[in-house]
């Protein structure tokens, strides 16, 4: 009984189950499973928040020409209760306010950066209270109420909706947060892993990705 | 018999040597010091001893007197008192974090600002290394010699005096030996202080966070700062060693005080 090993970001934690229940998953921010994948890790498929890794690896000849199959927006959350009062990206500069965002080099947190840097807010991470290892530590910490806002992907807000209110990005700062996923050189099941990876293409795997909120590229 | 020990004892001794070996071969010693001048790993550096320090204080500072109660008196619910003060050696330091967040976060118990500050590092550490002081602590005061303590108590003594100038001192080694060894502890600490307190370079981002933090990014400065830790533990037990033993063959005189 072969067992496919799909190493993907931790924003696919909902979504990826719900397209094929039978891999193992690894979920984890993109650039340690990529990390991981040059360390020899056996992966069948990797599937990414950002193009960044996947097309490392394929350029170092550790992974297929990597293939695009959703994007994603970056929204800032704060704790329902909202105990900072922010109502805008731009309150965020205010004294003292508790900001939690991804740590550079993983996707959120580059996306992040590039979004405060484009509406000129980059002023805003001198409130940085916590630097996180993946998008859904971000989503926790703010979900639990210890901080006043995240940065996040839209898809994120599902799995904590009542726990946090939700605020859109301006169209301005949004940058392109698009996933790839590829094969590694690795796999030992790679035609078992062409077809995870049809799946996903397929309509059925875009109808998922979908409902749970991705866009489609 | 012994082919079949010593067959064993090569093995377990060659799989614990290998990732610490491992550690120093992979990179050159003038490389390791190099890294270490990272920004990344140098801040570190400062936050693991700053909060490590701060957080030893605390352990000592409390831990003694704490120690000392639980080790010269006899009263009902003691064995649950020790056992509570030696839960945290037990817990899996998520739980710890949980633990402390319920208690300390602003949403928790006592409502506080603590999580995400410097602060909750210290307290973070502090919880899952006190037991290694205290429970050594608890050990030494234990094992005095009660005629010596009741000669400075029929001397005239007060019990203060024979706490400052009779036990403290007594059980000096063995409270240097709990404290290293909480030391140790409080420098590997990992889980409970991501939870609590976040990780940031400069205020929250100790040496074992740092090296969770990079090792998919810089494995080198990971590496480094690994390095570092690895001989911090190793001179940290051999203080232990020595405060327990003497530096006279350690292991020999181990079975008969098994601290």
């Amino acid at each position: 009984m072969k067992v496919l090993a799909i190493f993907a970001a931790a924003s696919l934690t909902g979504v990826l189950p719900s397209i094929d229940r039978a891999p193992k998953f690894q979920f984890a921010g993109s650039d340690q499973l990529a990390f991981q994948i040059t360390q020899g890790a056996h992966a069948d498929v990797f599937a990414a928040a950002s193009p960044k890794y996947p097309e490392q690896l394929y350029s170092q000849g550790l992974c297929s020409k990597p293939a695009a199959f959703a994007t994603n927006t970056v929204v800032l959350i704060m704790p329902s209760a909202n105990p900072a009062h922010i109502r805008s990206v731009y309150d965020l500069k205010g004294h003292g306010i508790k900001l939690v965002i991804g740590a550079k080099g993983v996707p959120i947190g580059d996306y992040t950066r590039k979004l405060l840097a484009k509406l000129r807010l980059s002023s805003a991470l001198k409130n940085v209270v916590s630097e996180e290892d993946d998008v859904k530590l971000v989503v926790a910490k703010v979900a639990l109420g210890e901080a006043d806002a995240g940065f996040v992907y839209r898809t994120d807000v599902k799995s904590v909706g009542n726990r946090v209110l939700r605020i859109a990005v301006p169209a301005a700062g949004q940058p392109t947060v698009r996933y790839e996923l590829c094969i590694p050189t690795t796999s030992q099941h790679s035609k078992l892993a062409a077809a995870f990876v049809r799946e996903v293409l397929s309509n059925r795997g875009r109808t998922a990705l979908r409902t749970a909120g991705f866009g489609l590229p | 018999m012994r082919l079949l020990f010593g067959a064993a004892a090569a093995v377990a001794l060659t799989f614990l040597a290998l990732p610490v070996v491992a550690i120093f071969l992979r990179v050159s010693p003038t490389t390791l010091v190099h890294e270490l001048s990272d920004p990344v790993a140098r801040d570190a550096l400062v936050v693991s001893l700053r909060t490590s320090a701060l957080a030893q204080a605390l352990v000592v500072g409390l831990g003694t007197p704490t120690a000392y109660l639980l080790a010269t008196r006899r009263f009902r619910g003691r064995t649950v008192l020790l056992t509570l003060v030696e839960l945290p050696l037990v817990l899996p330091p998520a739980v710890a974090g949980i633990g402390l967040l319920a208690a300390f976060g602003r949403t928790g118990l006592l409502s506080t600002s603590i999580p995400f500050t410097q602060l909750a590092v210290v307290l973070a550490i502090a919880f899952v290394s006190a037991p290694f002081f205290v429970r050594t602590a608890v050990a030494s005061f234990e094992g005095l010699d009660p005629t010596l303590i009741a000669a400075a108590r029929t001397l005239g003594a007060g019990p203060w005096r024979v706490f400052a100038r009779v036990a403290l001192p007594l059980a000096a080694s063995g409270l240097g030996a709990g404290l290293a060894l909480s030391f140790a502890r409080g420098l590997g600490e990992f889980g409970a202080t991501i939870m609590f307190a976040g990780s940031l370079q400069r205020v929250t981002q100790t040496l074992s966070l740092a090296i969770y933090a990079e090792f998919a990014r810089n494995f080198d400065v990971a590496l480094a700062m690994g390095a570092l830790l690895v001989a911090f533990s190793f001179i940290l037990l051999l203080v232990v060693k020595w405060l327990s033993f003497g530096w006279t063959s350690p292991f020999r005189s181990a079975p008969s005080s098994s601290a």
